[in-house]
């Protein structure tokens, strides 16, 4: 059984009877759904998109595309695997959508630099949310949610090598910022 | 002694051989100080993974339930009112023919309205199975939804031929209807054949 199937039987006991009751349109058995995979759903948008309301947002049109999409689920692989990359195509559309993208990694140096020179070590939820969108987007789909750098590209519609340099370049921010740089 | 690189030490975290991976795997082995970059790395990454988990605030199942009703229920009208508009325009494009007394003389507008006809007849039996009350199986609930997805494009491109001169309207509103009768065929099939096999 795989990690993702595992969190199926973890998130929802009884999934292949739900999953069932929902194809044919109990909402009771969508609700379920909602109730079994919200806070991952959120956790993960939450962690690429930048406010809580975007997260928010994220969450509401990742499930009602569940609702929509349900019949289309092929059992072939995890429930929770396939909700969540919708949620991650949601949560990277929302991103491409917002105006403040072009502007963050300006934004992101200045910070940085701001912090280098008053020799402020950040904790790690802080130095994540200072990333940029893009490079925040690629360190939790693939460090934490093990999403490969070829998966990673073909959600963002960028090439697997964009995913494995945002990734070096989120890593060496993150080093410097944590204050975990060695001398010499 | 050049060390390795955020890049290498990520490669030689994935499950494939990259080249180059086997150089640097030789100098890790005998070089402490990026054996422990690597291991610091390992660390982030495991504290990335154990970050609390974020909950949302305010419950947006209210929203998403009420939004996907109201798909729903358009759908459903959408579906009854397609029925309607095929009877209306095969009686209009009827009323049309009539006063030329020989409607042998438009074989295309013929044609339209036996397309038209077909459509209603399998939307008549197809709302009479209420494929919407019945349990389909993932992989023909799927092949429906495609089904009707394309009949509702289908649609929206009957609305836009209106908008075309006469001729042009009349080849594309033939091809159009058929292609219709065509989806609706093969949605009929996936509903009423799959059933009557297995003995619903």
């Amino acid at each position: 059984m795989t990690g993702t199937q595992l969190m199926d039987s973890y998130l929802l006991a009884n999934a292949e009877s739900v999953v069932a009751r929902a194809r044919a349109g109990d909402e009771d058995a969508l609700e379920e759904l909602y109730r079994a995979f919200e806070a991952p759903v959120y956790n993960l948008a939450r962690r690429i998109c930048r406010t809580t309301e975007d997260a928010e947002d994220v969450l509401q049109e990742t499930f009602f595309e569940v609702c929509r999409s349900i019949g289309r689920y092929r059992e072939e692989g995890s429930l929770w695997g396939w909700v969540r990359t919708i949620a991650a195509s949601k949560a990277l559309m929302r991103l491409r959508r917002n105006k403040y993208r072009d502007t963050d990694e300006l934004q992101e140096e200045a910070v940085g630099q701001r912090r280098e020179d008053t020799a402020l070590r950040m904790d790690l939820e802080a130095a994540l949310e200072r990333l940029s969108e893009t490079s925040r987007a690629v360190v939790w789909l693939h460090d934490v949610e093990g999403y490969t750098h070829d998966e990673i590209a073909g959600m963002m519609g960028k090439t697997p090598s964009f995913s494995k340099s945002q990734l070096a370049r989120a890593h060496q921010r993150l080093r410097r910022w944590l204050g975990e740089e060695v001398e010499g | 002694m050049t060390h390795l690189t955020v890049e290498a030490l990520l490669s030689l975290r994935e499950a494939g051989l990259e080249p180059g991976d086997a150089s640097a795997r030789a100098h890790l082995d005998g070089c402490p100080r990026c054996r422990a970059e690597l291991e610091r790395l390992h660390q982030r990454v495991a504290r990335l993974k154990a970050l609390p988990a974020l909950r949302p605030s305010r419950d947006r199942w209210p929203q998403v339930s009420a939004r996907y009703r109201v798909e729903r229920r358009n759908r459903r009208q959408r579906t009854a009112g397609l029925i309607g508009l095929a009877a209306a325009a095969s009686i209009a494009l009827g009323v049309s023919l009539g006063p030329r007394g020989n409607p042998a003389t438009n074989p295309g507008e013929q044609e339209i309205q036996a397309a038209m006809a077909r459509s209603q007849a399998l939307e008549n039996a197809l709302s009479r199975y209420q494929p919407d009350q019945r349990v389909l199986d993932g992989r023909t609930a799927g092949i429906a939804q495609e089904l009707e997805d394309r009949i509702a494009t289908v649609d929206r491109e009957l609305e836009m031929a209106d908008l075309l001169a006469q001729q042009a309207r009349d080849e594309q509103v033939l091809k159009l209807w058929r292609e219709r009768v065509g989806l609706l065929d093969a949605l009929v099939d996936v509903h009423v054949t799959r059933a009557s096999n297995v003995g619903l």
